[in-house]
């Protein structure tokens, strides 16, 4: 609390040393802010804020093949969703989904970014390597897994083949249930990096006098583990998670290009389904209600991660 | 040289030598399934169509077809691809700066009324992905006339990484005391002048990241492009190298050739800039 009078902004005082300017500097004074934050205010209500009424309208109106309004209709579009037997499996994925891919990604990227904070020779290497995954753009990422478990051509085939680990190719996605399982390891293998680094960034924090106290005193590793570095990094581990939630719930691009959701919506997730009922079944207003029920799901997350950074950042001041 | 030295002084425990082999092993093997995607999609991408489909493959080439790399330049538009996702990146990126730096330097400088609330609802934008609301931005982009258009996309990706630049500039303003500012104004200078002189060159390092960190969000960018382009030659790359995956037959020899030149400028960007973006993500930032 104290640096807080330290850091005051410059604009507190300056207006205080103008006291004496006339009133119409006084009123520029107080509008000021509004000006400078206003292009990114309205970039954001543009294309934030109307898509997300035009959203909220669509989702309780009677809209056409063509995308025509046709008028108010309350709550058809949400009970036509969710009368539809697809919808329950749909969400079912989505959160097998979600929680699959944040929680083994968040557990092996806290181990990774164990390992990755030891001092070694290559380490720089090693970590310039890991990011390969978080740059990557996830559509050729989900292609390239897509090639490398195909069970005619696949190269993970050939090379478990060529290192005398099977001898004959093995179908990888027998079922739509594996091919799912398949999705959740890419979205698990590209997310880690991301919980990685966060993790990282929160150990190097981390006074190494600690360690060396702990270390005296005779702990070992594991206790050294859970009563230093756990409670140290808890803060970036749960930004990290929390917008991880909120990433992986949203993924559209490993799902599109592995399987587009199908064979009959077994591996569609609530993004996906909703731009097939959009885009390719033209059920704009249906599409809006999946729009709407997702957008509820994810202000739950997003309030619970505004309220818990607002509260951080007090306690940071 | 100093290695060997520091070996005799220190007694070498054998359970330090076998934890140092353990972390290699750890090291190499995370490396390895780290790059391996990537080794396929450039063994794939060095082989003829015929080699990739045949049953008793290789994992290596058996002869490197550098020519796919050429090929796909005449096979698609790739360079209008490429020229498409240049202008779609670095026209969001200078259109989120544009809006972003005043944006952050009245949060960091500033006190008004309203400033949490508007620090809250650019944390709660942050969390909308544009996929969600695909439908509305298709509405909007429509009644503007901008769906089909390198603009409109611009727009879109804008004002989906305005939260994150807002929210790393204003971190990286409120790094810099704001001392020298005070001094440039005693002296005559603008509030414009004191931030352009003396701020802005002074928190270059985190605006550059800032910078970067956009552009490759805006190049990675696929969703929206997939369902408001539809002319080929408004394509970014994301969306352009389906061609090369076509609903009967897939070249992927192409596709990942294509891939390769999608993926190498944005990893050495990303190289450049991860130091610095981690340190802005431990204030609550954003992923790509």
């Amino acid at each position: 609390m104290s640096t807080a009078t330290k850091s005051a902004p410059a604009g507190e005082r300056l207006p205080a040393q103008k006291t004496s300017g006339s009133s119409g500097k006084k009123l520029f004074r107080k509008v000021e802010p509004y000006i400078w934050i206003a292009p990114s205010v309205i970039l954001m209500a543009v294309f934030i804020l109307v898509p997300i009424l035009s959203v909220f309208q669509l989702a309780t109106s009677d809209v056409s093949r063509a995308g025509k309004i046709k008028g108010f209709n309350g709550l058809e579009n949400f009970s036509k969703v969710i009368s539809n037997p697809s919808f329950a499996l749909v969400l079912k994925n989505t959160i097998v989904w979600t929680i699959a891919v944040v929680v083994i990604s968040t557990v092996l990227g806290f181990m990774l970014a164990l390992v990755l904070n030891n001092k070694f020779r290559g380490r720089k290497v090693a970590r310039a390597i890991v990011v390969f995954p978080w740059a990557t753009t996830l559509v050729i990422q989900a292609s390239a897994w897509n090639f490398i478990i195909n069970t005619d051509y696949g190269t993970l085939n050939t090379l478990l083949m060529k290192l005398g680990l099977i001898s004959a190719p093995v179908n990888w996605t027998p079922t739509p249930g594996t091919y799912f399982a398949w999705e959740i390891a890419c979205g698990i293998f590209v997310t880690i990096p991301f919980v990685t680094f966060c993790v990282l960034s929160g150990l190097q924090s981390i006074d190494a006098s600690y360690y060396e106290a702990a270390t005296v005193d005779g702990a070992g590793y594991f206790q050294k583990l859970f009563s230093i570095t756990l409670p140290l990094v808890k803060s970036s581990l749960t930004v990290a998670t929390v917008l991880n939630i909120i990433y992986v719930f949203n993924s559209f691009p490993i799902i599109w290009t592995m399987t587009k959701g199908d064979p009959a919506n077994l591996t569609d997730t609530l993004v996906t389904y909703l731009y097939k009922l959009a885009f390719y079944n033209g059920k704009q207003g249906e599409a809006a209600a999946v729009s709407v029920i997702g957008f509820i799901i994810l202000l739950i997350c997003a309030s619970t991660y505004m309220i818990y950074t607002l509260r951080k950042g007090d306690e940071d001041l | 040289m100093s290695e060997p030295n520091t070996a005799l002084k220190k007694p070498v425990s054998v359970k330090k030598v076998i934890l140092r082999l353990l972390l290699y092993f750890v090291v190499l093997d995370v490396c390895i399934i780290t790059l391996y995607p990537y080794f396929a999609m450039l063994c794939t991408a060095l082989k003829s169509r015929a080699e990739i489909f045949s049953p008793n493959g290789t994992v290596l080439p058996i002869t490197a077809l550098w020519s796919n790399f050429i090929d796909i330049w005449s096979r698609a538009p790739m360079a209008r691809y490429m020229l498409n996702s240049v202008l779609i990146a670095g026209g969001s990126t200078i259109i989120a700066m544009l809006c972003g730096i005043p944006a952050a330097y009245a949060l960091a400088r500033m006190k008004f009324k309203g400033q949490t609330a508007f620090l809250g609802v650019i944390i709660v934008s942050q969390m909308f992905a544009p996929v969600v609301l695909l439908i509305g931005i298709y509405k909007v982009m429509l009644s503007m006339g901008l769906t089909d258009s390198i603009l409109g996309l611009i727009f879109v990706n804008a004002a989906f990484n305005q939260a994150f630049t807002v929210w790393l500039l204003r971190g990286t303003f409120m790094g810099i005391s704001a001392e020298m500012e005070q001094a440039a104004t005693i002296d005559g200078c603008t509030r414009v002048q004191s931030m352009m002189r003396v701020l802005l060159p002074v928190a270059a390092p985190g605006i550059v990241t800032t910078l970067i960190f956009i552009f490759i969000n805006a190049w990675n960018e696929y969703t929206v492009a997939l369902c408001l382009i539809s002319t080929d030659g408004y394509k970014p790359l994301t969306v352009g190298i389906n061609t090369f995956n076509g609903y009967n037959i897939i070249e992927w020899q192409y596709l990942f050739a294509a891939s390769i030149f999608a993926i190498i400028p944005v990893v050495i960007l990303f190289m450049c800039i991860e130091k610095n973006l981690v340190s802005g993500l431990a204030s609550g930032g954003v992923k790509g």
